[in-house]
């Protein structure tokens, strides 16, 4: 089992640390993980990205290829990734922020999350990744709600913030809770 | 269970646990981490870091820094390890120990901020001028990396020459788990300079150059014998060998694994020392493979070259030598594949 996920937004939404935490969370539960950014010039324009991969045994290249998922928090991001991603893959959206048409690959999943709503409500903006990432977790079907949650506040905890676990899960959850 | 740490961090935080006494640098991307980390990191731990006026002048801190038995690191990419050759080639003829991570970008003069395998022979070749070649190591995965800067500095210090860690800029912005090793207590060297004059140390204006390129001849070959490191898979009975390193290396494994599980007979090596050249890797090789195949991220090819010139050492001179070369980045997979094919049925002309 090979997992390959590509996580886009622009730079500041947090799409670099949702995909670290996803890796994280991959090792949290025993497997490999790969996590690699797109680097360098294509960071100046305001868009990030980045891939991760994660599997039982080891993980040849950690390149993106053809997603499994693509977690997308802006229209660029959507427009130029639902090219590359797998037939039967998910695109995840932000629904709040995606609002172009959407239905442009029959052969593919496209899942919107009202995540900028959802992050108002609990009043916790900077969030918005960690709703996004409940939602994706879910949808692949790879690791439960609380083993990701575990792995997640594992991580914070080992930099040194854990003031953020509460809020964090209750992001988390309500993303899990979304789809 | 190790942590995810991005290749630049951890192989700064191994040589700071491999006993690294001394850093200078100048940052450059894609190698900067290993400059920022080491910033706050070597005086936390107790060590030097200098981030000097430029490549060549950090290049002859660290020469110093040597010179009075100091473990030392510099690191850089693409032109500016170029920048640094005239320290490099001064500090092999002083017969200096020195660690040098090359984070490769891709391209000539300024190149592009993307991962490259452009510099593979200036590395090997040994950059400067003069006639001597530094020990090249290049790692595939974070935790390789780590281990490789660990053996980096010992290897450095046995054979009083300069080891390279080449890596490319997509290893060094990845992440991935890795652990490390434990500290390393490292005295400072007993044959360095000691303002005693203990150790008196012959001018180069003066010494004789016959006798030291004889001494220096027979450690080559000590290095050579000694030195090789690679990994092989499927080489017995391959029809075709792909031979690469760092993330294509990982990447040719990846197809090589693939194509075994459909029974088709690929074989890959994966170099890890690319000076010396792991020529012993060849004994394994079939003896009625079709051809070899590098696997690079370069516009033409390079190691390609070095495949050819032991192919025939080792008796495979008639072996057709093909090499797959791919635009800055990470080579995908599927356009690696798409190559292969070619030159499996014959559209592709190849290189030796």
């Amino acid at each position: 089992m090979l997992k390959e996920v590509v996580f886009a937004g622009f730079g500041g939404q947090g799409v670099l640390t949702a995909g670290l935490i996803l890796s994280q969370v991959a090792l949290f539960s025993g497997k490999k993980a790969t996590w690699m950014p797109e680097y360098g010039a294509a960071m100046r324009g305001g868009t990030a990205n980045c891939t991760v991969k994660y599997s039982d045994g080891r993980i040849f290249s950690p390149g993106q290829e053809a997603p499994d998922a693509i977690m997308a928090l802006n229209i660029p991001s959507f427009n130029r990734f639902i090219k590359i991603l797998k037939p039967g893959g998910i695109m995840l959206i932000d629904s709040d922020i995606v609002t172009c048409d959407t239905n442009v690959r029959d052969d593919v999943k496209v899942v919107g999350v009202p995540a900028t709503t959802i992050v108002n409500e609990l009043n916790n903006p900077r969030g918005l990744n960690i709703v996004m990432l409940g939602a994706l977790v879910k949808l692949m079907g790879d690791y439960s709600e609380q083993e990701a949650i575990d792995g997640m506040n594992d991580m914070f905890s080992k930099k040194g913030k854990n003031a953020f676990e509460a809020a964090n899960t209750e992001a988390f959850k309500r993303g899990y809770a979304s789809v | 269970m190790g942590d995810m740490v991005k290749g630049n961090i951890a192989m700064a935080e191994a040589a700071i646990r491999a006993g690294m006494h001394m850093y200078a640098g100048y940052p450059i991307t894609p190698s900067s981490e290993i400059m920022e980390y080491m910033s706050w990191r070597a005086q936390e731990a107790g060590r030097q870091y200098i981030q000097a006026e430029s490549e060549l002048g950090a290049m002859y801190m660290v020469y110093g820094a040597a010179s009075v038995g100091s473990r030392v690191l510099t690191a850089s990419s693409g032109l500016g390890i170029s920048l640094k050759q005239e320290g490099v080639s001064y500090m092999q003829a002083a017969d200096y120990p020195c660690v040098m991570i090359s984070v490769c970008r891709y391209g000539d003069g300024l190149g592009s901020l993307q991962s490259g395998q452009t510099d593979y022979l200036r590395e090997t070749r040994g950059g400067g001028n003069g006639d001597y070649r530094n020990i090249v190591l290049s790692p595939s995965s974070v935790q390789e990396a780590v281990d490789l800067v660990y053996l980096a500095f010992d290897l450095s210090e046995k054979y009083r020459n300069i080891v390279v860690i080449l890596t490319e800029g997509a290893l060094g912005q990845m992440m991935e788990d890795c652990e490390y090793p434990d500290y390393k207590e490292v005295p400072f060297y007993d044959w360095a300079f000691d303002g005693k004059h203990t150790n008196p140390q012959p001018s180069q204006m003066t010494m004789d150059l016959y006798e030291r390129a004889q001494r220096r001849n027979a450690l080559r070959a000590e290095i050579t014998e000694n030195e090789q490191r690679w990994e092989a898979v499927g080489v017995e009975d391959a029809e075709y060998v792909f031979f690469a390193y760092g993330i294509p290396g990982r990447i040719a494994l990846g197809i090589v694994d693939d194509a075994r599980k459909r029974g088709e007979k690929l074989g890959v090596v994966r170099a890890i020392s690319l000076w010396p050249f792991p020529q012993k890797a060849f004994d394994a090789i079939n003896k009625d493979v079709k051809g070899f195949v590098t696997i690079e991220t370069a516009d033409d090819g390079q190691m390609v070259e070095d495949v050819a010139l032991f192919a025939k050492k080792k008796g495979f001179g008639d072996v057709p030598c093909y090499t797959i070369t791919s635009p800055p980045g990470v080579p995908k997979t599927v356009d690696v594949l798409k190559k292969f094919e070619a030159i499996k049925a014959g559209e592709v002309k190849e290189v030796f």
